[in-house]
């Protein structure tokens, strides 16, 4: 008998969910913060979605936020023209970093050491987290608004996405341009995968795949609507893709071939993550809500409890039961 | 015909009281710095842990006089991200958090 998918809905947002991130597995499992516009971003625990705790202190919507590896740190990025670090086991704010503008992006190295933010004044910013009263290393060249920036190629490398319609890799220890590749449109989202160095791009109906050292094109893919958001799955066997139609689309990696769509929000799709076990993918949206949605759907796994002796499932590998 | 996937529960929303991060939880307790709160926890020195207990008081009472203090504060040149207002007065419901330089 087919299982139909049950998301998990995390409620508790009063306004759009704009970014989401996953910190990586850790000791007490994974966990995933979520930015709103509501100013105040919330930590939950990520296989179930639980609550843990609210950030308070941005007192503007929160376009960015991102845990370190290890789950102990969050920043936020935020219109109030600051980027946040909080210790992410009290919810105690740690520092609070100055902008010109609104900040949209917050990314930390992976040693947690430093973070990259980059927003409406069209720099990136580099920040030593050991150091705070130093000013921050700036990057210039972006023409318009940067909606993004990551982290890549083991933190030697940055790249950033701008509404000038350009994704650049810059070099961080000469902060030069390496390469630049130009859109049609702005780009509506970025995700950078290290192991691999795949980087996943979105704009209008296409999702594309680049190699992130390279920026070469690896292969395209075309959605039914206007995409805000992509996620490649650990493994690389799938993607799953959520914009304008409110739907969470599903696509096999290789063949680029939709699978499966799924209804369930009551607004636009603003972004999507993989979890780091590639077990779940967390949607946010403009109707305020997280979901939590199981890749392979049937499966007993978090809060979601297959109770039949077998259970078929879309990827044939897994199935669930007693042993 | 398909099932829905049954669910244990729902995931747990916010506690309207608290921003949450449970110092009960095995995650805090395993990475948040604590001092020696209890006797059970001490497991002995009564004069030590005398001493901390009033020390501690004392910093209460200092923090209790310091949230007092900031109670309807007139400042001068109080910076904000749309300017430097020349005269404003905090009120102790718009502070978020405060630090000082010892």
């Amino acid at each position: 008998m087919a299982m139909r998918q049950t998301p998990l809905t995390c409620s508790g947002h009063t306004r759009p969910v704009v970014d989401l991130a996953f910190s990586g597995i850790t000791p007490f499992g994974y966990f995933l913060i979520s930015a709103c516009k509501d100013g105040k971003p919330m930590l939950r625990q990520g296989d179930t979605g639980d609550w843990i705790g609210t950030f308070l202190g941005h007192k503007g919507a929160v376009w960015g936020a991102t845990l370190n590896m290890d789950a102990t740190k969050a920043a936020t990025a935020a219109a109030d023209f600051t980027a946040k670090v909080w210790d992410s086991v009290s919810g105690d704010e740690v520092l609070s970093l100055a902008h010109k503008h609104i900040v949209k992006s917050v990314n930390f190295t992976q040693d947690s050491n430093h973070l990259l933010t980059a927003g409406n004044d069209k720099l990136l910013r580099i920040f030593d987290l050991s150091n705070t009263d130093a000013a921050p290393q700036e990057i210039a060249g972006h023409g318009a608004a940067i909606k993004k920036a990551l982290w890549c190629n083991d933190d030697k490398q940055i790249l950033s996405a701008a509404d000038d319609k350009t994704v650049r890799l810059w070099d961080r220890t000469s902060m030069e341009e390496v390469k630049t590749l130009t859109f049609n449109t702005s780009v509506s989202s970025m995700e950078y995968m290290a192991d691999g160095e795949i980087l996943v791009i979105t704009y209008g109906k296409t999702i594309a795949f680049y190699n992130a050292l390279s920026l070469e094109l690896i292969k395209i893919a075309e959605a039914p609507a206007p995409i805000n958001s992509a996620s490649l799955h650990p493994e690389k066997d799938f993607f799953v893709a959520g914009g304008e139609d409110f739907k969470l689309y599903k696509f096999d990696y290789s063949t680029q071939e939709e699978l499966e769509s799924y209804k369930g929000h009551f607004g636009p799709v603003h972004c999507v993550r993989f979890s780091p076990d590639g077990e779940l993918y967390a949607s946010g949206s403009e109707d305020g809500t997280l979901r939590l949605w199981q890749t392979a759907v049937g499966k007993t796994y978090g809060l979601w409890k297959c109770v039949l002796p077998v259970c078929l499932d879309n990827s044939s590998e897994s199935e669930c039961g007693e042993p | 015909m398909t099932t829905p996937v049954p669910v244990l529960r729902l995931p747990k929303g916010p506690d309207p009281n608290s921003r949450g991060f449970d110092p009960n939880s095995p995650r805090y307790i395993a990475l948040c710095r604590t001092t020696v709160a209890t006797t059970e926890a001490a497991g002995g020195d009564e004069e030590e842990l005398q001493q901390e207990q009033h020390a501690r008081s004392v910093l209460r009472e200092r923090f209790l006089r310091c949230l007092l203090a900031m109670n309807n504060k007139k400042v001068s040149d109080l910076h904000t991200p749309i300017g430097v207002q020349k005269e404003a007065l905090i009120r102790s419901q718009d502070v978020i958090s405060f630090t000082f330089d010892a």
